[in-house]
């Protein structure tokens, strides 16, 4: 089964301008710098998550390398975003869009760990391809364009081609579950 | 009386050992190895093809935020250690091969040795 969770929605509906939950209005939200960093890190800690789960739950050998790699590398951009952070002595603040990512992100867990087997490992890989997907719209449409620092501006554009990877991976892996 | 002029048969023997002295101070033109760099940036290897001569080094050098490695295909004969964000690694190459990260499957990378 597919897990399209209310975070998914939630980023999907802001790339295209259909959900402002503060304003009503036909735009993405705007988002400060420091609001753009909590978004950056719930993301990348959202996906730490999910393959903390399937590192625990599934033994098929792509599954159990792809979440390898998810935690690697979204620890690294996490490192990164706190280094960055850290030097420009901004704290990340919640918003909107960070604090629906996080209470998403555990109804996907509790999905997640309500499977096991074959069902597990399809609804993992099928979460993966629909949340770097709308990731990725979200870093494209909404973070790059609203980062007002460079360097922060910088780190959102190097992730990116990380992310497409990433999505890239996932769709080789889902095909082995029957898309 | 012996003419002052050299015979054929003298001069020969006089240019014989100079030629061997001279053949034998001969050398080929030896091939100087060259060292490649091949850039692992924004999730690609660049350039993700390159032709190298047999004995030239190529180095692999990340320049990405998330760790990679080389590995050849398809059995892994060779393979670099996991390279983190700056770290950098060095194979001379003594054929062709295809190569790929084996952290990001959809990375890979060829060397072309004629």
């Amino acid at each position: 089964m597919k897990i399209l969770t209310t975070s998914i929605f939630l980023l999907g509906a802001a790339i295209s301008g259909a959900f402002l939950p503060a304003t009503r209005t036909q735009q993405a939200p705007k988002l400060a710098d420091d609001e753009i960093a909590s978004v950056a890190v719930v993301a990348n800690q959202n996906d730490i998550d999910f393959a903390n789960i399937a590192l625990k739950k599934s033994t098929d050998p792509s599954i159990v390398e792809f979440a390898t790699t998810m935690q690697r590398d979204h620890k690294a951009v996490i490192d990164e975003a706190v280094a960055l952070v850290t030097k420009l002595k901004v704290t990340p603040k919640d918003n909107a869009l960070s604090k629906s990512l996080k209470a998403d992100a555990v109804k996907t867990q509790q999905s997640l760990n309500a499977k096991s087997g074959a069902a597990f490992n399809k609804a993992y890989i099928d979460n993966e391809v629909a949340y770097h997907k709308s990731v990725i719209g979200a870093v494209e449409t909404i973070l790059i364009p609203q980062a007002k620092n460079a360097e922060l501006k910088s780190l959102l554009q190097q992730v990116l081609p990380t992310l497409k990877t990433h999505l890239e991976h996932a769709e080789m892996v889902q095909k082995n579950f029957g898309k | 009386m012996k003419s002052p002029i050299m015979t054929r048969g003298d001069r020969l023997i006089l240019v014989f050992p100079l030629f061997l002295v001279l053949a034998c101070n001969y050398d080929e033109p030896k091939y100087q190895p060259k060292t490649y760099t091949v850039r692992i940036e924004q999730m690609k290897f660049q350039p993700d093809n390159l032709t190298v001569h047999a004995g030239d080094t190529v180095v692999w050098i990340n320049n990405d935020l998330v760790a990679h490695n080389v590995t050849q295909v398809p059995d892994a004969s060779w393979q670099s250690p996991t390279l983190s964000k700056g770290q950098s690694w060095k194979r001379a190459v003594d054929k062709s091969d295809d190569y790929f990260c084996s952290i990001h499957r959809v990375m890979k990378g060829k060397l072309m040795v004629p």
